[in-house]
């Protein structure tokens, strides 16, 4: 029995050539037919609107279709049904702004995060920031969440329609922060891992966009600088 | 109340029961890196969860074993005056309806991801600079956890003999079998790679099959115990022949016309009653006593048998030597 057990897994190597493999042979496929990407509005990672998509997932997705030699075929639309598409495999990959803890992520297959967006606190160039963020006024833009992780540091949110709107010190990514020249302070208030998302059980398929997606911090950052200041 | 001698093991066995505790020691230790490792490694794969908590629940027997190692070696009390020697059928007991439940759980889980047709997603890992697929990371984990239960396996099952103990042969036999596990989780995981998206949930199910199964046979083993049945083997299919020989050695006894045993498992200790149909009834209590001295002679297992003599024709057994 042991020596069965033995002699299973030395013929493992042979098998190790090309696997893992797709059960609908989608990385094939996408080959051939091109690659079927749902979008969802979600501005700087997917902006729509006037002509072809823009936004760093869509260079992702542009620079994977290059280098398989693939056509891409976009379906802009809702991210409920682009992602509902993508559970029964009418879509390859969606882009859409999603995150590592979004609830879709049981029911597709989320790619390792290719960025981590720190929201940060940052302090008006040319001002001195305060020691400490306890009770210190933070300007948060309105319906972005960010009123709560202030309220945790024990600093007061003020809700304002735009930043930086010349706010002496604000909550936003740190992306923005650097375009506005703002100088960062403190812990994150929040992370947010930047993924993909692609068809579930598409093992294939899936490591090949995560092997693109290794090292694309800076990639991606250079992407979020150059859009310039919203 | 007269409260219960307390049992003594002899030395041997207490040298023997000694070794069996270091080795639940270590096979906590070990079973806790495999459940560590197999839990770093998982994943969203369902024969890895069913490994997972697998080797999870081959922590409760060593548990179980160590508790009630220490708990029934107390010595009788008022308000225990038969002892504490039931704590490992307690344990034995525990075990199994875990294992059980368990495997029933986890039988349904896997039923319910093939008939929702759904694939597993398993991805990339980042090693050394590499981008790998999980299923190797997977792969290496299963293959680790099968070798260190079925080493420990080999060396606790011949002490389990040797002790009598149940607990201790269902782990080791667990353990032993945990190859099964191992081998099952990396065909799952191979199937998978290889794009048969059900690899994973048929692993899943025949890995919780044999625990289910397990946990069946031993929660059989284990009621059976509570309800007193006879002695038996360790194994637990026969007749253990200890209870002749308790019967023939008081037959053979030259007051004696002729005796009848009653005995039960109290964990590895066998306590009961001796029906004895006397011959010549002059100076019985002392007669009484030294029966009672060489049924408990008989076998270290046998720790007190309550001597009782019967009227002739009370069908006190056939005279010994007709048996």
């Amino acid at each position: 029995m042991t020596r069965t057990l033995w002699a299973g897994l030395a013929l493992l190597p042979l098998l190790a050539c090309g696997l893992p493999r797709d059960p609908e042979g989608t990385l094939e496929r996408v080959r051939r037919e091109g690659i079927r990407v749902g979008l969802s509005d979600a501005d700087p990672w997917v902006t729509l609107g006037g002509g072809p998509p823009r936004g760093v997932e869509v260079a992702l997705v542009l620079e994977l279709a290059r280098r398989l030699g693939a056509r891409v075929h976009w379906h802009p639309g809702d991210l409920e049904g682009r992602l509902a598409a993508l559970h029964e495999r009418e879509l390859d990959l969606v882009a859409g702004g999603l995150t590592v803890d979004s609830p879709w992520g049981k029911r597709v297959a989320l790619t390792r995060p290719y960025y981590v967006e720190s929201m940060l606190v940052g302090a008006a160039p040319g001002t001195a920031p305060p020691g400490t963020l306890r009770d210190a006024r933070v300007a948060v833009e309105a319906g972005s969440g960010m009123a709560a992780r202030v309220r945790e540091r024990g600093a007061v949110p003020i809700e304002v329609p735009r930043l930086p709107g010349g706010r002496p010190l604000l909550a936003a990514p740190g992306w923005r922060l650097a375009a506005w020249r703002y100088r960062p302070m403190g812990e994150p208030l929040q992370r947010r891992e930047h993924v993909l998302a692609v068809a579930p059980g598409e093992n294939a398929w899936l490591l090949r966009i995560e092997e693109l997606l290794r090292d694309r911090e800076d990639w991606v950052a250079r992407r979020l600088t150059d859009q310039g200041p919203p | 109340m007269r409260v219960q001698a307390p049992y003594e093991l002899p030395d041997e066995k207490r040298e023997q029961r000694r070794h069996a505790v270091r080795l639940e020691w270590a096979t906590l230790a070990w079973m806790g890196s495999i459940v560590a490792v197999i839990g770093l490694a998982m994943g969203s794969s369902q024969a890895m969860k069913a490994a997972w908590v697998e080797d999870l629940l081959s922590l409760v027997p060593p548990i179980g074993f160590l508790v009630a190692t220490r708990v029934e070696g107390r010595p009788p009390t008022e308000r225990f005056p038969y002892g504490y020697r039931r704590a490992m059928s307690i344990s034995f007991l525990l075990a199994a309806v875990a294992l059980f439940l368990f495997g029933a759980l986890l039988l349904a889980d896997s039923i319910l991801q093939l008939v929702r047709r759904e694939h597993p997603t398993i991805g990339a890992v980042e090693i050394a600079g590499r981008t790998v697929w999980s299923g190797w990371v997977m792969i290496a984990a299963l293959a680790y956890s099968v070798v260190p239960p079925m080493l420990l396996g080999r060396r606790k099952l011949p002490l389990a003999g040797a002790l009598h103990d149940k607990t201790l042969h269902a782990d080791a036999s667990m353990n032993r079998a945990d190859w099964l596990t191992g081998a099952s989780g990396i065909a799952g995981v191979l199937g998978v790679g290889l794009g048969w998206w059900w690899a994973d949930a048929v692993a899943a199910g025949v890995i919780s099959i044999a625990i289910l199964t397990d946990g069946a046979r031993h929660l059989g083993r284990v009621v059976e115990d509570l309800m007193d049945r006879r002695p038996q083997t360790v194994e637990g299919e026969e007749p253990h022949p200890v209870v002749e020989r308790v019967r023939g050695a008081l037959a053979a006894l030259p007051w004696v016309r002729s005796a009848e045993v009653r005995l039960r498992e109290e964990g590895h200790v066998l306590v009961g009653e001796a029906f004895l149909a006397a011959s010549d009834t002059s100076d019985l209590p002392s007669k009484i006593a030294r029966a009672a001295e060489i049924a408990d002679d008989v076998d270290w297992r046998v720790h007190e048998v309550v001597v009782t003599v019967v009227p002739d024709g009370d069908g006190a057994g056939e005279p010994a030597s007709e048996r």
